[in-house]
């Protein structure tokens, strides 16, 4: 591959990672809402369901765009809205603050 | 050149790995958001491999991948799997379906051409380029 085309998808996955930014935000406001929802320890299947689906997307791709620390972190708020126990539950808020602060400087 | 078919259901996941393929290796890619619209391009186009998430709402891509393979026109088409890293229980479980590969999330961009490359074998046979010198038929 030449630097041309490394050249390329650097600067296209930027773009990209622009382009997706507000999808990224509502991404993480509903992980958040379901977290601060599952804070007592349990959470509805619907919204347990849909926030399963979203840590997904985020863990594929995530590190995709070079941010593989924040897509390990997704993965881990992926395997607790999985296979949900109480006390799994209660660390969700944590996780995604985590997240959050992992990907800080480029939200 | 080759022509690859990508079917996903999100929209970055598509464009990155489109832009990739396009980038790095020179591919033609086509895209696909579910996996109906993905069987309704591979029957149009018949590329020479198709990529395929496999969570999707609706039809996932086992499911597709069972679908396509009902199909003689592209059953024969190699499909690789795209899937976040899995327990060995799904590992078997997609082996077990039939696909040529199974490719994880998230991929490298700039990597990508050439997994699918080394996969598919497309290393030690590249594609046939219609020679100059023949005239056209």
């Amino acid at each position: 591959m030449t630097d041309n085309a490394n050249q390329e998808i650097e600067t296209l996955l930027a773009e990209l990672w622009q382009r997706h930014l507000p999808t990224l935000h509502s991404r993480l406001a509903l992980l958040e809402r379901a977290a601060k929802s599952a804070s007592t320890g349990v959470l509805a299947e619907t919204p347990r369901e849909e926030a399963l689906s979203i840590a997904h997307k985020l863990s594929g791709n995530l590190g995709m765009f070079g941010y593989q620390q924040a897509g390990d972190i997704a993965s881990e708020i992926e395997q607790i809205f999985r296979v949900p126990t109480p006390e799994k539950l209660t660390q969700l808020t944590a996780l995604i603050q985590k997240l959050r602060q992992t990907l800080a400087t480029r939200l | 050149m080759r022509r690859i078919l990508i079917i996903d259901d999100e929209d970055d996941i598509r464009e990155v790995a489109a832009l990739s393929l396009e980038a790095t290796a020179g591919w033609h890619v086509f895209t696909a958001s579910s996996g109906a619209k993905g069987i309704e391009l591979a029957i149009a186009e018949l590329p020479d491999a198709i990529l395929m998430d496999v969570m999707m709402p609706g039809v996932d891509g086992p499911t597709t991948f069972r679908n396509m393979q009902q199909n003689p026109a592209i059953a024969n088409i190699p499909v690789l799997l795209l899937t976040a890293k899995v327990q060995g229980v799904d590992q078997r479980r997609f082996a077990g379906l039939g696909v040529a590969a199974i490719l994880f999330k998230p991929f490298d961009p700039l990597t990508l051409a050439e997994q699918i490359s080394e996969v598919l074998g497309w290393n030690e046979h590249p594609p046939v380029k219609p020679d100059p010198s023949t005239p056209a038929t």
